[in-house]
Parts: structure tokens; C-alpha cells; sequence
């Protein structure tokens, strides 16, 4: 059908550029209420998401446009083809936009994103996957299985374009969603986490049960945290949640050309975008499209851009926007394909170091949500679960928030030594913030 | 489109479904099938691009086997005659019954519905809508000139389900209208936002904005880059509809689908039959609310649309629930089984859930006030049903002082708290009614189109 859609688009009238990516995939889907199954499932999807291009004059006299439609064919679309590529020809050139080219060929970097594994067997993983997470819930004192989810992905894309790119790449996807109830005297509380990877062995699920079953645990006895400004350490999901979220992160979207285009982003190449004065460590991102088993990675985006790594922030200054060849080309910047992981320079001390202090600080492992506002950085977030550290003594918090603006706080951000892959991120296992907002108690 | 048939390409797949029922049925002691047909537009037009997508669509069946315990289910977007013969084949063979107890399938019914409307935008074609996007955003644009950026946003999702076991055989066409105009503002130093949307299902009547809204929305996007950082702390609060809906539906909501109570997620439980707001609290979900964002005529179960009253004058009173929860807990069954499409499994999922209209004009809920913030926007919201912690982020707020609102706007503001502390500090429900559309989820995924809403309300909250 791929064959069938590309002849077709080559020879249709007014498709002046155009992109179709073949998705083909097959589920494995495992739902468990406690020890026991709730459901099973297996699906098999297979789409083409096609993009035409029609070159016109521009309306308000300006000189050419190209407009752009997309459309998703399904299978059963097949016998009218023709007309529905026809009507996508004619919806881009309903609209103006200024012209801009695609990717052309180009030699794809190679980069894991397929888990032969789960290739291999995917009902057999989710059943791994479902054992060794209980096996690992037996050593944990009064915490049980509330709820599990398994997914067991795997996907063929296949892409081609008009201006000649075409590749081919498989990947896998294993997401695993859980919540752990723990049991006291006279209440319960919960821990839910939920992981996405590309690759079965970088789940490690035994551990990260045994670090959610004492999150739980610690609910338990968590109190609400006090009200002031305190230095605060996140780390692990939290952090990637905080810095990354669903890829709609300030640092994304303030480094996107098309924000820039749109002046939404109020950043300058060459200009420090971090306020001063920077008083932690260098902040230095890096988009990477090429971490073997991120889960942003990839050879090629959405059109064709191979995949590669680019150098956004150092130490706090923008040094790139990136962004896809169209938005390349208005700003006259060289293009960088999509946004990869987010890669961020570790951090000079140990995260043993960021948690020793004679102070009081915040540590903080869990938010119900927290997604700072992509166009403002301003964030607020719940505390799931965290720790008030008083000179080295820990005692569990949760309930209340913190908030402040995501930039302000990296400029006197400390970053942790080790780092981590947490699916679209790949840093610092932790970072400390020295002046942020506590509303609590 | 021919609102009140199914679509041709559903109608083949459905004249099927009764037979693939019976194979299953040889074996399973309950089974039913959906097939679901999505497509949509989307129209964006921004200072500088304009684009025309076709939102995306799906389309596809999936197969459930009751097997005495669970559900065995099978999913595909191949249509054809050979693919479903081959599906319930693979369904049936592979199913390990584990008890012949069977599920209820109701009473039968043989019934089509499809969304009412006024101006059917189906009869518009894109051009013309596309027109109304580039003269929205033309009466947008000139408003102001702190803005840098307008975006107009027309979407248009039409849903087509067919269900049937052996009792049901139903079809539905729902259509989902949403306009968003968002403006970007600056000063030079600081950059702000704000948005005004309107949504539901129906024609183009549900979705026209005023240019009184246009200016509002400009005003208000304005000053709020003068906001400032809220001091944290306990304060007396008026929640606009839409603060007052998130609370609903994120803080109560989510602790109430029945799912929960079987995942012993749920402190709701323990107070079934108690108290758990205000007296003056009634909290309701209603997929029949006509106009609703989140209105169907029958759930992914075929479970046919009605109102279910959660709260009622401060007491708790029933959950929501589909099939599997309703039969595993021996409680009521409600049309709230959801799928986000063929591809994911049925939840319990809500869907327009609101608190029922009170009696204090508005203007009163202020009168009262010494010092306190109206929370007059959302931006999201974040259930917690086994701690009961409330997390949701109010896009901006205003001073109330002496029952009057001062201008001074604070943003952004997230409140939390303790979900009964916060229903039982409610002190007056305001007598007006607004719905908001958006999407929902469960946890992290599993989107599916909702409303939350209801009057204005005088509450505490702990701000931040």
C-alpha cells in the first residue's frame, strides 16, 4: 500500500511536495488488578500519515505560498485514494504560507530504538515483566500490588518524501504503569509510578519497586511540609517530569524555531537566557536524537531530517534553535530535525553531596503533576511524596506545593554526577535549586 | 453528512457484528463488539502560518470475551470480512474459560442516534471555515499592542460507534465542535498568555465568540503581566465554573470511579453513604447533558446515557462504574465505560461532571469577603484518590478586598489541600452554570473528551 500511496502522490497534480510515513503496530497489553488479571489484550493497527505540499501565488499579492494539508489513510481507504489525495492538494491550497523545502537524502546515522527481545516475543516480556514485578513485591513488608499495567510495543515506520529522503527504522516500546499500596496502622497510601523505555533490560524493575514500596511506606507517616523559601533537591522521575515533562518543557519550546518564528520565544541566539546571576552549575543541553534506546530517539524525524545531536544551551547561553528545515530556512539558521532527548550536562559532585547539608531542605521524589508552562517557565506542583531534611534527618512529607519560574531556578541549580536515561531525558540523577517556594502547612 | 445514518463504511463492518457475537458466544459465556470510526479537522491560523490537518482519525473493532473472570480482547483497523473472521477465530480459540457465569447484556434495543445541531458545519466546506478562523484572528489581532502572537484553532471531531452483543445492537454519531483563540502578550520583559475557548457537541452554534469575549480576553492577557507571586497560605476563595468543574472532576471524580474501589485506590469508600462535603454540595457525571463536551448517547459497553448523582447535599452517594466493576462490586451499573479508541482498553472514566447549580447570586459570594483571591482559570488539574490530595493549577487569580476585586492579579496559583476539608469548607454555591470542555485522563494516558463544570462556589483553600 506504501508503493501504491507514493506512486499516487507522484503523480498527482499539485502535490508539490509531499511526506507519507507508513506506522505499522502490534500491542501487547496486560492488565492486573492485585496478583490477578483483569485483562489481556493483543492489537494490530497499520496507518499512513501523508503530508502534501501545493505551491500557489500568495492572496495578499506577496510573492509565492505554499500550503500544506495532512491526512491520515487507513487501510480501508484504499479504494478512494485518488480523491482523498486530490482533496488534500486542494485544502493546502487553501492556505498561505511562505515557502520553504524538505530534507533531502541523507545518510541515516544508526541508532538503537528496537529491543530485539521484545521483537522476538512481546507477549513473553509483558509476562517477565508481570513476574518479576511481583516477585519483587514478596520482599516488601505491608506493601501489595494495587493495579498494573503492561504494554509491549513494537513498530515498523517507514518514510519517504519528495524531495528523495526515505528511511526505514523499528522500534520498540515497553511502558509499565503501577501503583503500590502500602498498609499502616489505621490507613493506606499509595505510590504510582509510571515507566516508559524502549528496551526490556533498562526497566530494572526490581529496584524500582523497592524504591516506590518505601515511597509508599513513607506516605504513610508524611506530613505536610512548612511554608517558606528552602533550598529543594529533585530527583529521579520527578526531575525528568520537571525538566523534560511530555516534551513540552519551556526549554523545548523557548529553543524552537518555530516559537521564535512565532514570537512566542523571547530568547536570542548568542544571548544568556538563564536570569543572572548564575551561581550553580553549568547548564549545558544538548538535543539528542542518537541515545541508543531514548525514547525520543531516532535516525530520522517526521520528515525525513536525519537524526542527530545538537548543542542548545552552554552554560546558560543559547547557542542553537532547533527546528525542522522549514523553520531552518525562514530564520536562516541551519536545521536540526525535531527535538530529541533532552541531554543535559551532569554535574560536578555526587548526589550524596546535593543531600548532606546542616540546613533545612526539601527532597523531593514524586509530584502528582508537574509541568511548568512551556511559554511562561512558571511551575507549580503538588508534593506526592518528599523528605524535609533537617541536619541529615529525614522525615517524610507530602501534600502542598512548590512553585517558581524553571529558569530562575536553574540558574542556581547544583547538578548530581550521576546521570540517568528516563525515557526523553538524559542527565543528572538529581538537581538542587536553592531558593524555591514551599507552600505548606 | 447524513447525521442520522450510520456511515456507509461503518454500516458493512456492523451487519457482521451479531454473527461474530454468536461464534465468541459458542465458547464465552459473554461477549460484545465496537467498532469505532473517528475523523476530525483542525484549522490553525497564527500570526504568520496557517495549516489544515485532518485530526487523527481512527478507525477500527475490538472484540471482548467475558471468560468468567476477565476480558480477553482483540483489536484491529482491518475491516474487512476475511480480518474480522480471522480475529474472532483467534479470539475463540485462544480463550481459557474460567466459570460460565455471563455478564448482563440489557435489554434489548436496536437504536441510532446522532448529535442535534442547529448549522450543521459538515455543510461548510473548508474554505469557508477556514475564513472564519482569518477573520477571527483578524478581530483578534489589532485588540492590542502588547500582543505578539494570535492563535485561532477550529476543531471538528466526528465519533461513529457501532455496539452490539446479544441483546444491543446501537449506533451513534456524536460531533465535537471546539474554538480557541489565544493571545501572547509582552511588555518587552515579561511574556503572558491567555486563552478563551468554547466547545461541546453540536453545530457551529456551540462554538461562536463574541467580540466583547475577543476584548475581555485581551484586557485580561494584558494585565496579567503585571501578576505577581501568590504568598502561600490558607485563603477564602471564589472558584470561577471552570476552577469549580476541575475541582469536581480531578479532586472527586477520579476517586470515584469504581475501578478504584477495586484497586483499593479509593478513600472515597469509606465514605459511601456519609457525608463527605458541605450540605450545600451536589456533584453530578451526566453523558446524556445535552451540548456537553463529554456527552454520548451510549457508553463503549452499550450502556445506554444518564445522569448519575455522586453527591448529593454533601453526601456520597453512588460511583461511576462499566461493566467489569458493576458486576465484580454488585453495584449500579453506569454508562461510564470509555475507550480512548479500539487500541485501549475500557475504563471507568467520567464524563460531563459538574456541581449542580446553587442558590447565591454571585455577586453575594464576594460580599462577604474582608481578604481572598477570585481563581477565575484553570490550566490543569491532577487526581490523588487514595491520599485525597487536590492538586490544581489556576492560571491566574485576583484580589478580592472588602467584597471588592482590586485588579491585582497573581499568577500562576496552585491549590492544595485535603479534598473533604476543601468540599466541607464550601460556604455558598453561586445560581449560575458553565460548562468547559477538554480532555482527560487516566493517570498518564487514555485520553477521552470531557466537560467539567458548575456554578461559582465560596470555599478555603491552601494557595501557592
Amino acid at each position: 500500500m506504501l508503493h501504491t500511496i507514493v506512486k499516487t502522490l507522484r503523480e498527482t497534480q499539485g502535490a508539490h511536495g509531499w511526506i507519507v510515513r507508513q506506522v505499522e503496530n502490534n500491542s501487547t497489553q496486560s492488565y492486573l488488578i492485585g496478583a490477578e488479571r483483569e485483562c489481556s489484550r493483543r492489537v494490530h493497527s497499520e496507518r499512513y500519515q501523508v503530508t502534501v505540499m501545493n505551491d500557489h501565488p500568495a492572496r495578499d499579492g506577496s510573492g509565492s505560498a505554499r500550503g500544506e494539508a495532512e491526512a491520515t489513510i487507513l487501510p480501508a481507504d484504499l479504494p478512494e485514494l485518488e480523491s482523498k489525495l486530490a482533496e488534500l492538494v486542494f485544502t493546502a491550497g487553501l492556505t498561505d504560507n511562505r515557502p520553504y523545502d524538505l530534507p533531502g537524502p541523507a545518510q541515516y546515522a544508526s541508532v538503537a530504538t528496537a529491543d530485539p527481545t521484545i521483537l522476538a516475543d512481546p507477549s513473553a516480556v509483558a509476562d517477565q515483566v508481570t513476574g518479576e514485578l511481583l516477585l519483587a513485591l514478596k520482599g516488601e513488608a505491608a506493601v501489595r500490588l494495587s493495579s498494573a499495567e503492561v504494554f509491549v510495543e513494537g513498530s515498523q515506520i517507514t518514510l519517504h518524501n519528495s524531495a528523495g529522503a526515505t528511511g526505514s527504522q523499528r522500534t520498540t516500546d515497553l511502558v509499565v504503569e503501577m501503583v503500590l499500596l502500602a498498609s499502616g496502622k489505621d490507613n493506606e497510601m499509595e505510590s504510582n509510578v509510571m515507566l516508559r523505555r524502549r528496551r526490556a533490560a533498562d526497566l530494572n524493575t526490581a529496584a524500582v519497586v523497592q524504591r516506590h514500596a518505601q515511597y509508599a511506606r513513607d506516605a504513610l507517616v508524611a506530613r505536610t511540609p512548612r511554608t517558606g523559601i528552602f533550598p529543594v533537591v529533585v530527583s529521579n522521575e520527578a526531575l525528568a517530569e520537571l525538566l523534560m515533562g511530555e516534551g513540552d518543557s519551556p526549554l523545548v519550546l523557548r529553543s524552537s524555531a518555530q516559537a521564535k518564528y512565532q514570537q512566542v520565544s523571547p530568547w536570542e541566539l548568542g544571548q544568556r537566557v538563564l536570569p543572572e546571576p548564575l551561581s550553580g552549575d553549568p547548564i549545558v543541553i544538548h538535543s539528542n536524537a542518537l541515545v541508543d534506546y531514548g525514547t525520543r530517539s531516532g535516525s530520522f524525524d517526521h520528515e525525513g531530517h536525519a537524526g542527530g545531536r545538537t548543542l542548545i544551551l552552554d552554560n546558560g547561553m543559547l547557542r542553537s534553535f532547533w527546528g525542522p528545515m522549514r523553520y531552518a530556512q525562514y530564520l536562516s539558521i541551519p536545521s536540526t530535525g525535531e527535538f530529541g532527548n533532552l541531554e543535559l550536562a551532569p554535574g560536578s559532585q555526587p548526589l550524596s553531596s546535593l543531600l548532606s547539608d546542616t540546613g533545612t531542605f526539601y527532597h523531593v521524589v514524586s509530584f502528582s503533576a508537574m509541568s511548568p508552562d512551556p511559554i511562561t517557565a512558571d511551575f507549580v506542583g503538588e508534593i506526592r511524596l518528599g523528605y524535609e531534611v533537617n541536619n541529615g534527618v529525614a522525615t517524610p512529607i507530602r501534600g502542598g506545593s512548590i512553585g517558581g519560574n524553571l529558569l530562575a531556578a536553574l540558574a542556581t541549580a547544583t547538578l548530581s554526577s550521576e546521570t540517568a536515561l528516563l525515557a526523553g531525558y538524559y542527565g543528572p540523577l538529581a538537581a538542587r535549586f536553592e531558593s524555591i517556594t514551599v507552600a505548606g502547612a | 453528512m447524513d447525521w442520522n445514518h450510520v456511515p456507509a463504511n461503518l454500516q458493512e463492518a456492523r451487519q457482521h457484528l451479531p454473527d461474530l457475537i454468536r461464534q465468541v458466544e459458542r465458547r464465552a459465556p459473554y461477549a460484545h463488539a465496537l467498532i469505532s470510526r473517528n475523523s476530525g479537522l483542525q484549522i490553525t491560523v497564527t500570526d504568520r502560518e496557517q495549516q489544515v490537518k485532518e485530526m487523527e482519525p481512527s478507525s477500527g473493532l475490538v472484540l471482548s470475551a467475558w471468560n468468567g473472570a476477565y476480558f480477553d480482547e482483540l483489536a484491529t483497523s482491518d475491516l474487512s470480512k476475511a480480518s474480522l473472521d480471522t480475529l474472532t477465530r483467534d479470539l475463540s480459540s485462544g480463550l481459557n474459560v474460567r466459570s460460565p457465569v455471563g455478564l448482563d447484556p440489557g435489554p434489548a434495543l436496536d437504536q441510532h442516534w446522532s448529535t442535534a445541531m442547529q448549522h450543521d458545519p459538515t455543510n461548510l466546506s473548508v474554505k469557508d471555515k477556514l475564513a472564519l478562523c482569518l477573520d477571527l484572528h483578524r478581530r483578534t489581532r489589532g485588540l492590542d499592542p502588547h500582543i505578539v502572537n494570535v492563535q485561532v484553532r477550529y476543531q471538528e471531531r466526528c465519533e461513529s460507534k457501532a455496539f452490539a452483543n446479544r441483546s444491543r445492537h446501537l449506533s451513534q454519531n456524536v460531533l465535537r465542535l471546539r474554538l480557541f483563540v489565544l493571545v501572547v502578550v509582552t511588555d518587552g520583559a515579561r511574556i503572558q498568555y491567555d486563552w478563551v475557548d468554547k466547545d461541546g457537541t453540536g453545530g457551529l452554534e456551540v462554538v461562536s465568540i463574541s467580540d466583547q469575549e475577543l476584548h475581555d480576553l485581551c484586557t485580561k492577557a494584558v494585565a496579567s503581566l503585571a501578576a505577581d507571586k501568590i504568598p502561600p497560605g490558607v485563603y477564602q476563595v471564589v472558584t470561577c465554573p471552570d476552577v469549580s468543574g476541575v475541582i469536581a472532576h480531578e479532586a472527586f471524580g477520579h476517586g470515584v470511579e469504581l475501578d478504584m474501589f477495586l484497586k483499593d485506590r479509593a478513600r472515597s469508600r469509606e465514605y459511601l453513604n456519609r457525608a463527605v462535603a458541605s450540605p450545600l454540595v451536589s456533584i453530578l457525571d451526566d453523558p446524556s447533558y445535552p451540548g456537553g463536551h463529554g456527552t454520548y448517547f451510549f457508553d463503549d459497553e452499550g450502556q445506554i446515557a444518564s445522569p448519575t448523582c455522586i453527591i448529593r447535599d454533601g453526601v456520597f452517594r453512588q460511583g461511576l462504574s462499566d461493566l467489569f466493576t458493576s458486576h465484580r462490586l454488585g453495584m449500579p451499573h453506569t454508562a461510564n465505560g470509555r475507550r480512548e479508541s479500539f487500541e485501549r482498553k475500557n475504563y471507568v472514566r467520567m464524563s460531563n461532571t459538574f456541581f449542580a447549580r446553587g442558590t447565591t447570586p454571585v455577586a453575594e459570594l464576594f460580599s462577604g469577603i474582608d481578604y481572598g483571591i477570585y481563581l477565575n482559570k484553570t490550566s490543569s488539574g491532577m487526581e490523588d484518590p487514595k491520599g485525597w490530595g487536590m492538586q490544581v493549577t489556576s492560571q491566574c487569580g485576583e484580589e478580592i478586598r472588602q467584597g471588592k476585586l482590586t485588579g491585582r492579579l497573581f499568577a500562576p496559583i496552585g491549590i492544595t489541600g485535603y479534598v473533604p476539608d476543601i468540599l466541607q469548607s464550601v460556604s455558598a454555591v453561586g445560581n449560575d452554570f458553565r460548562l468547559t470542555g477538554g480532555t482527560c485522563g487516566k493517570g498518564h494516558k487514555e485520553w477521552v473528551p470531557v466537560s467539567s463544570g458548575g456554578p461559582h462556589l465560596l470555599l478555603k483553600a491552601r494557595l501557592g
